[in-house]
């Protein structure tokens, strides 16, 4: 356990599933050198079979008596989809417009089915997932290297990659499967929590830009932090899957608001919710009933009063009022370890480390590469 | 009743002797340069191959479900090693059979190498306290050399080649240029897969990657004989290992990648003596690696039973996995009777650490004490040293059979 944890909470009744945090994401970290299949951040629908396909069922995390599950790596082909392109330069030249592989699996394949039937009772919802974090990390301790480390600053999970030798245990361990091997480098790879950003006081790319304002970023012991009043003051926000057992450290308020259902005349069901609460406490255990009944009974005395904290909370009037973040404390740290304070703690995922002059390129045939600018 | 004691006893010699501890490999004097020997050259017709050895490694159960299917009946394999060395290198070269080859590929995320490595001793000179064979031990450290089939690996950073990390679809090239600049990536990619680490325990592998290590491994395919040809040199001096002595140890493993083998997933030896070849001395670790203590494996087994060993060790492949403690499926295989008795007399001499301690909180395999760990075991030097004997000579016989 670190000495203090970051946390994310994502209430679920605001993603619209437009996956700008993917994006944010995939542009920042994972569109280059065998990352292209990883998405660290998606948002898969809900129920489905998420992504990479079906990783509720491929073991990791613990069990009641917390020992490590045997888990199984997903196959690139058919868990997670090769990454396709289009043949966009050839088509000046008048060929058909072709993908460079075969789509046959991707993430968000089966994006906006869900489940039930048209018009009666037909749901989905969204879910958004990167790493989670955990307090009690599956790929740590499936690690025989000692590869993968939690910082003590905050919690974030980091794999070492000067010690990771990728042999994909961690992949096992994790139940969320969200480490991922890059085989062009032979080393595992995840969500960093962009701490890069964090220790700047910024919020990670796919929160600052989430376009329905779902997320909330703070340390969960600062009682003043959203999360900590969403997490543990009002305990509407709960860890999703906590029965794997590792802790997660980003906590999810469940989607509360879903239309009714019709009956077979296609009449309104009073008082019915298509979103049925056995799903959700599958997903976000025992808790999710109580969580629902607070966020009910707010959103009543919203109505009524005019006043709820709970509710301003999730309005987030402005988007600032999401994150509670702490770039001094980051430089307190980086002093105490005499670290460099631009880049307090690891400095290897900073962009541009070995580039002299600029964070692109300008490749000259045969010249070798120069900076220049593309942005 | 004397009789029969000493019957049995000798029936125990005899059946040690039967399972077949490994042959000394004799490194045969050449004046060669061997520091870029490779598995072409001549001198490997002179050299005297020995049969050694390689067990499936079930001490510690990886957490690949899939991985560990199927390997779930994994027999012993039979390789067969030489070695030469002259004033300034070391050489070996293993043989070992393997129907498939397997290459670790840049392009999937669920390819494994066939591979192998070698395993030297940084300190041998008290043949009863080896280190463990599992990568080493706290205070006895091993140097590895580790080669594996790959194909196109890209070591990320580090040589200031970010500005060739981006994404080609990102940059502002095209046609020639950005032929040439995919041209530039292609060549930062190493097959030459060869590391070297230091290690005192399985989790505190280390890569050496200041240049230090002085050595070089290479890997082939013999189609003919279904098998892998892996080569190593190496110094015989250096900062990390002294071999210039009569008798070392040295051990090997083999990983197939047809079985996703990488890691603790693997087939592995018992230290083997090698002798160098006009140097005399060292008959106390021969005796240390092939002597078999003297003892009764039936009455092993009984006190075995009798002092509960299996609730907390898988003992034979029929119990069940147990987590507890350390499997004993194949220590005999893989273990000296100096490291058997040492661990059952003093279990905190050296603890497989398995998992982090995270992965079984409600097992420990051991605790700490002021940063030291103490094993979850307790010590059996109460027991008299007959049965301490018959127990190790029964460990022994635990290993899978070769194929």
């Amino acid at each position: 356990m670190s000495k203090r944890q970051l946390a994310m909470v994502m209430d679920l009744n605001k993603c619209i599933g437009c996956q700008t945090c993917t994006v944010a994401c995939k542009t920042q970290w994972t569109n280059r050198n065998g990352r292209e299949y990883m998405y660290w951040n998606n948002v898969e629908t809900y129920p489905g079979t998420g992504y990479p396909k079906n990783w509720m069922d491929l073991g990791g995390g613990f069990d009641a008596a917390g020992d490590l599950q045997p888990g199984v790596i997903p196959n690139l082909e058919a868990d997670y989809g090769v990454p396709w392109d289009y043949n966009y330069d050839a088509l000046a030249g008048g060929a058909s417009f072709e993908p460079n592989v075969e789509p046959t699996w991707g993430p968000n394949w089966d994006e906006d089915e869900g489940d039930g039937v048209f018009p009666q009772d037909n749901y989905f919802f969204y879910l958004p997932r990167i790493c989670n974090h955990c307090t009690n990390p599956g790929c740590l301790s499936a690690c025989p290297r000692d590869a993968i480390f939690k910082r003590e600053e905050d919690g974030v999970v980091l794999v070492d990659l000067d010690r990771c030798q990728g042999y994909r245990y961690c992949i096992a361990g994790c139940p969320y499967k969200k480490i991922y091997f890059n085989p062009k480098i032979s080393k595992s790879e995840k969500c960093i929590l962009c701490f890069p950003r964090v220790e700047q006081g910024l919020p990670p790319a796919c929160a600052q830009q989430c376009v329905g304002r779902i997320r909330f970023v703070g340390f969960l012991d600062d009682e003043e932090s959203q999360v900590y009043k969403l997490v543990h003051k009002y305990k509407v926000a709960l860890g999703l899957r906590s029965d794997y057992g590792t802790q997660p450290n980003v906590y999810y308020v469940p989607p509360t608001e879903s239309p009714v259902k019709f009956d077979a005349e296609g009449k309104i069901i009073e008082g019915s919710d298509r979103i049925p609460v056995e799903e959700l406490e599958k997903l976000f255990g025992p808790e999710v009933h109580d969580a629902i009944k607070t966020l009910k009974s707010e959103m009543k005395k919203r109505k009524e009063t005019g006043e709820s904290e709970l509710m301003d909370l999730l309005i987030a009037y402005q988007h600032a009022d999401m994150f509670r973040l702490d770039n001094t404390y980051y430089q307190k740290v980086a002093k105490e370890k005499g670290l460099n304070p631009l880049a307090p703690v690891d400095t290897r995922y900073i962009a541009g480390k070995y580039t002299k002059t600029g964070h692109s390129i300008n490749f000259t045939h045969g010249a070798g590469s120069t900076a220049g600018g593309h942005h | 009743m004397k009789t029969i004691v000493t019957t049995l006893l000798v029936s125990a010699l005899a059946s040690s002797t039967l399972f077949g501890a490994n042959a000394t490999i004799n490194a045969l004097k050449v004046a060669d340069d061997l520091s870029t020997i490779s598995y072409a050259s001549a001198l490997w017709n002179k050299a005297t191959f020995a049969p050694v050895v390689l067990y499936p490694q079930t001490t510690i159960r990886m957490n690949d479900k899939t991985a560990n299917e199927l390997n779930a009946d994994n027999p012993a394999k039979k390789a067969m090693v030489a070695a030469v060395y002259n004033d300034h290198s070391i050489a070996f070269m293993i043989r070992w059979p393997d129907a498939t080859i397997n290459v670790q590929k840049g392009e999937r995320t669920t390819s494994y190498a066939d591979g192998f490595a070698v395993q030297f001793a940084s300190h041998f000179s008290d043949p009863n306290a080896l280190p463990y064979i599992g990568m080493g031990s706290e205070g006895r450290p091993v140097v590895v050399y580790l080669q594996k089939v790959a194909k196109d690996i890209y070591e990320p950073n580090g040589n200031g080649d970010v500005a060739l990390q981006v994404n080609r679809n990102q940059t502002d090239l095209f046609g020639k240029a950005l032929q040439a600049f995919d041209d530039e990536v292609a060549s930062l990619g190493n097959s030459d897969y060869e590391r070297s680490f230091i290690s005192e325990g399985f989790r505190s592998m280390t890569e050496i990657k200041d240049g230090s290590n002085n050595s070089n491994a290479r890997i082939r395919y013999m189609k003919r004989n279904k098998g892998w040809e892996g080569t190593l040199t190496r110094a015989l001096r250096d900062e990390y290992v002294n071999l210039d002595a009569p008798v070392i140890p040295v051990a090997f493993a083999v990983w197939d990648g047809e079985k996703m083998g990488r890691d603790g997933l693997k087939h592995l030896s018992a230290w083997v003596a090698v002798t160098l070849q006009g140097k005399s001395g060292g008959e106390a670790l021969i005796h240390a690696l092939e002597g078999t203590l003297v003892g009764d494996p039936k009455a092993g087994e009984r006190a075995i039973a009798a002092n509960g060993c299996v609730g907390c060790h898988q003992i034979t492949s029929k119990d069940a996995p147990n987590l507890m403690g350390p499997s004993l499926v194949n220590i005999g295989g893989y273990s000296t009777a100096g490291y058997l008795k040492e661990s059952l007399l003093k279990p905190s001499a050296v603890i497989v650490p398995g998992y982090n301690r995270n992965a079984h909180p409600a097992y420990p395999w051991y605790t700490l004490n002021n940063g030291k760990r103490v094993s979850s075991m307790t010590d059996f030097s109460w027991l008299d040293e007959k049965t301490q004997n018959d127990i190790v000579a029964y460990l022994q016989t635990l290993k899978a059979e070769v194929k």
